[in-house]
């Protein structure tokens, strides 16, 4: 009798993903696709007919808000532990948010929406996990709202490059201030100070492109209480 | 229609262009039920509502009366009759920030759509106005499993949720207080129908994470502009289209979230 043994597209490193029973992974191997998202890539913009589901492997997204000027505020991150494509979960065809690539997946999963609701509607393990991490999402928007109405900028620096190292699982990534400022809805010389200080307390190190965490328990005591907070909810 | 502000001169309440956050739809009614004040059970169909009506209990809504605390399971969603409800995010020192609001255009209980589980915020009522209609979880859940009407209509309402939720978001980062007040009371206006209605500069400030110091600022500003005034413990909205002005876009995107997902 041949032994069964695991694929290797088996191992998703997409934490929903690899959750599933085997028999309801192998159900969507077919409609998973797998593309390589660089670094700025736009997944989506707010209000685009959205036509897929996405499900980082690495690397980590921001979600954003576009304002009528073109400015894009991020509202949340997320990687391997989530999916990007909430509006599907409520039945919408068009994306509430945009979604850009802020650290660069090497393979992102992706699967067309009509899919999605496919094997949401069977109501088995794939709507757990992706019910669960909707809840925790929603979660972690809400406690985005009330950081931007109460921390300061330096705070949310702090707490925006632990979050995304996390998600690197990396101390070094790469950044451009310009990127930061955008994506934290400040200016860019606020982010420069905010920046200047973190690095002046030796908590972390940058230079042009790129930023290393040198000092991870500093920077926490640096951040606010959103980035313990939103850890613990995403897990 | 008019008013004579301070300085005498006449300003133009703009109710022409004031229009509720959504449209009331005509709703084929027989004698035996009346239509709800809620306007997305309004929206169903006769036949949807009728068969619900058993499991809808009425509840007051007194002012402050907490209908969700965060961590706690959640057993039932709510439809608001009217006034507004906030729902607040409480942070590890005990402050409470507003960051969504749900009068009668919506329900109170998002993640029942998500499966349940633990409720993720709190919800208090901001501004009393009568009673609301609750519905268990489990009658929820069956409705919602029907996939008609009653379904389409909680997640249409679903996306307008969270689509201003996270325009709040991005609101909170880049604008002023003084926009930010502007958008809530217009906001309120919306979903209310009053130019008046109850709060402190206290509350305010809770509610928009600033200091008291902050809110008094910007609540002047607007005053001196003639768009708002403070009487006897109520806040006036005497101006509205200067208001309008005032405000940030997130006042017109969140809005039109709402129109365009709702009936």
């Amino acid at each position: 009798m041949p032994s069964r043994r695991r694929s290797r597209s088996r191992t998703s490193r997409n934490k929903l993903l690899a959750a599933l029973p085997d028999g309801d992974y192998r159900r969507l191997l077919p409609v998973l696709g797998t593309i390589p998202l660089p670094f700025k890539h736009v997944l989506q913009k707010p209000g685009e007919t959205a036509q897929h589901i996405y499900f980082p492997s690495d690397g980590a997204y921001s979600i954003t808000r576009l304002m009528e000027d073109g400015r894009m505020v991020e509202v949340a991150t997320v990687g391997n532990e989530g999916f990007i494509g909430i509006n599907a979960v409520f039945g919408g065809i068009r994306a509430l948010s945009g979604a850009v690539v802020k650290v660069p997946d090497g393979a992102a999963r992706v699967m067309p929406v009509r899919s999605f609701h496919r094997e949401m509607q069977r109501r088995g393990p794939f709507a757990s996990v992706i019910n669960g991490f909707a809840q925790r999402f929603v979660a972690s928007l809400m406690q985005a709202a009330a950081c931007h109405a109460v921390h300061s900028v330096e705070q949310r620096c702090a707490r925006w490059l632990l979050t995304t190292g996390d998600r690197v699982g990396d101390d070094e990534f790469p950044l451009t201030q310009e990127f930061l400022a955008v994506l934290l809805g400040v200016r860019r010389p606020s982010v420069t100070l905010a920046l200047g200080a973190l690095q002046h307390a030796g908590m972390i190190e940058y230079g042009p492109g790129r930023v290393i965490i040198l000092d991870r328990m500093a920077l926490k005591d640096a951040a606010c209480e959103c980035y313990a907070i939103v850890k613990r909810q995403l897990g | 229609m008019s008013l004579r502000s301070v300085s005498g001169a006449s300003v133009e309440l703009a109710s022409c262009l004031y229009r509720p956050l959504t449209a009331p739809k005509a709703l084929m009614t027989t004698e035996h039920v009346s239509r709800s004040p809620n306007q997305l059970l309004a929206s169903l169909p006769a036949a949807d509502y009728r068969r619900l009506l058993p499991d809808f209990k009425t509840i007051s809504l007194p002012s402050k009366h907490v209908l969700q605390k965060p961590g706690e399971p959640l057993q039932r969603v709510c439809f608001p009759g009217g006034g507004v409800v906030s729902i607040m995010h409480v942070m590890t020192d005990g402050q409470a920030v507003e960051m969504a609001a749900v009068g009668n255009e919506g329900f109170v209980g998002i993640s029942a759509c998500l499966g349940g589980g633990l409720q993720i915020a709190e919800a208090l009522v901001q501004i009393p106005n009568g009673s609301a209609q609750v519905l268990e979880l489990g009658v929820f859940q069956r409705e919602m499993d029907r996939r008609g009407a009653f379904r389409d209509m909680i997640n249409r309402y679903g996306q307008a949720y969270l689509a201003s939720l996270m325009q709040s978001i991005a609101c909170n980062a880049l604008h002023t207080v003084e926009e930010r007040l502007a958008r809530w009371l217009l906001l309120t206006h919306d979903r209310i129908g009053r130019r008046d209605f109850p709060m402190t500069q206290e509350a305010l400030a809770g509610m928009l994470g600033v200091r008291r110091s902050t809110i008094t600022l910007a609540f002047n500003a607007l005053r001196r502009a003639g768009l708002i005034d403070h009487v006897s413990k109520k806040i006036v909205i005497k101006n509205r289209a200067g208001l309008e002005a005032a405000a940030c876009e997130c006042y017109a995107t969140i809005k039109g979230h709402f129109a365009r997902l709702l009936p």
